[in-house]
């Protein structure tokens, strides 16, 4: 499966990527959500991955953008914001999953459907 | 010249020294002198003791008549003792006043040894027997310890504003923290998977854990800033370009920030050095960007300047936001403290920015801005006079 990962912490970014490969997913890393867009646009089958303090156009942003989609992909929003942040940033937002930094394997296969 | 123990007749001196009974007059001034609660020496040109009141026997441990016919060097520390016949032969030679009827902060020695900080103002009287010199001195020590009292109380809540500041950015700093926790977790469960797995990770292995050392770096280094800033230390005083410290400070506060600013930041050309407390000049920073990031947040486009000038003989710091500029009848408190209409903190943080400035002989400045412009705060700081360290 595809997923694309929108972060622009570097150190994350990596290692995510290394860790999705690792699982089996091919991997497509945007340091924000304006790269993203310049791609092809993620399709149903996919899974996006969005940091929800991105520079630019905030994560919450992009999310709604993607659930919009007539074919949205899965979302699933990484943070380590407080939880009264994600809650005013995602209010009226249902991703498929949120989970809150620090990350660790066990959690993102939780989210994602398997390889 | 007359003997030791006869003082002249122009001035009485204590009775027990006395040679005769006083008169009234003369009673009537001993009596005054030693009501009176600051110490009274009288000397003659030779700087011989002819009058040491009541105030002074406390003062120095010494009974008047040990010190009466005594060189006045009995009350001083040697170093000042060496020197002083010297200034009284200049000033008698010359006329030149140093001290007289200047008031002077000098030190005073203790029958038993202390030396302790002493205001003296010094009069001249001619006389029939030559010129005396009265000497009137004040125990500086309660003074003393009541601006170190003072100064230590200030001081403890200059940091306890840097703890609250770094409270307050304590879910941002957290989540700074983060970044590289998960990374390094990641780093290392994809090594562990690898190997549960019996993936051959030999090639790649060294450069992952390279990369989890450097992510576990730079969680230290979060640690590290965050200390510095909070841990409590003595007011010190170093001669320091402004700019490099102004960058730390701005790195500290936007940990964590949900980069939703822009920050413009224009370094002045060949700023002379500022001779500041680091720490504290770094909070002054912190507090204003701060400030400026949250008046500008509901900018369309949120922005900020933090620039730096020199500007005669002084070195100025402009953070200039683009908010709505400061509300008219919030301005009088500005700088008050728990004045604050924010909902979070205590309230401090401008006032004891504007404090600590003003300890450094400069001064915090606002341009409240208002209609279409932001506010605009100023820190003046004087320019070191000299490029060494200054204590």
């Amino acid at each position: 499966m595809r997923v694309h990962v929108v972060e622009d912490d570097a150190g994350v970014s990596d290692s995510l990527a290394l860790i999705l490969r690792n699982i089996g997913h091919d991997v497509v890393s945007h340091r924000d959500a304006e790269s993203l867009f310049k791609g092809p646009v993620p399709e149903a089958g996919d899974t996006v991955i969005v940091d929800l303090s991105l520079p630019g156009i905030p994560g919450a942003q992009l999310v709604r953008w993607l659930l919009n989609l007539a074919a949205p992909p899965r979302v699933v929003v990484i943070t380590g914001q407080s939880q009264g942040f994600i809650d005013h940033q995602l209010r009226g937002l249902m991703p498929d999953g949120v989970m809150r930094k620090p990350l660790d394997v066990d959690a993102i296969a939780r989210v994602l459907p398997h390889a | 010249m007359k003997d030791f123990a006869s003082p002249p007749a122009s001035l009485p001196t204590s009775p027990e020294t006395a040679p005769h009974p006083p008169t009234v007059s003369e009673a009537r001034l001993l009596s005054v002198l030693d009501t009176a609660a600051d110490g009274i020496i009288v000397i003659d040109e030779h700087a011989r003791i002819l009058i040491f009141n009541k105030a002074c026997e406390r003062m120095f441990g010494i009974s008047a008549a040990e010190a009466v016919g005594q060189n006045v060097k009995l009350v001083m520390p040697t170093e000042y003792a060496r020197q002083h016949d010297a200034y009284v032969g200049s000033y008698i030679r010359t006329g030149v006043k140093k001290i007289i009827g200047i008031g002077r902060e000098v030190q005073g020695r203790h029958a038993d040894g202390t030396v302790f900080p002493l205001e003296l103002s010094v009069g001249e009287a001619a006389t029939p027997d030559g010129r005396q010199f009265i000497g009137i001195l004040r125990d500086l020590r309660p003074r003393k310890e009541s601006e170190q009292r003072l100064a230590d109380l200030q001081s403890e809540l200059v940091h306890l504003a840097r703890v609250s500041a770094i409270d307050e950015m304590g879910a941002a700093i957290a989540h700074e923290l983060n970044q590289p926790l998960t990374a390094l977790m990641l780093y290392l469960q994809a090594i562990r998977r690898a190997h549960s797995r019996g993936v051959d990770i030999v090639t790649v292995v060294g450069d992952i854990l390279d990369k989890a050392a450097g992510e576990a770096e730079r969680a230290g280094h979060i640690i590290q800033r965050m200390r510095q800033f909070v841990e409590k230390r003595d007011p010190e005083r170093h001669a320091r370009a402004l700019d490099p410290l102004i960058d730390e400070a701005i790195d500290l506060t936007l940990l964590g920030q949900r980069h939703r600013i822009r920050i413009e930041r224009e370094a002045g050309q060949n700023l002379p050095p500022v001779s500041v407390d680091p720490v504290q000049v770094q909070q002054i920073v912190v507090n204003l960007v701060r400030n400026a990031i949250e008046a500008a947040a509901g900018a369309p486009d949120p922005a900020i300047r933090i620039r730096t000038l020199a500007s005669d003989g002084s070195v100025r710091l402009e953070v200039q936001d683009n908010g709505p500029g400061i509300a008219p009848e919030a301005l009088p408190k500005l700088f008050e403290a728990f004045a604050s209409s924010k909902r979070r903190g205590m309230g401090l943080g401008l006032a004891i920015s504007r404090t600590i400035a003003q300890n450094h002989g400069g001064d915090l400045l606002v341009d409240p801005g208002g209609n279409g412009r932001g506010a605009c705060f100023t820190l003046v700081l004087p320019a070191a006079p000299v490029p060494d360290e200054v204590g």
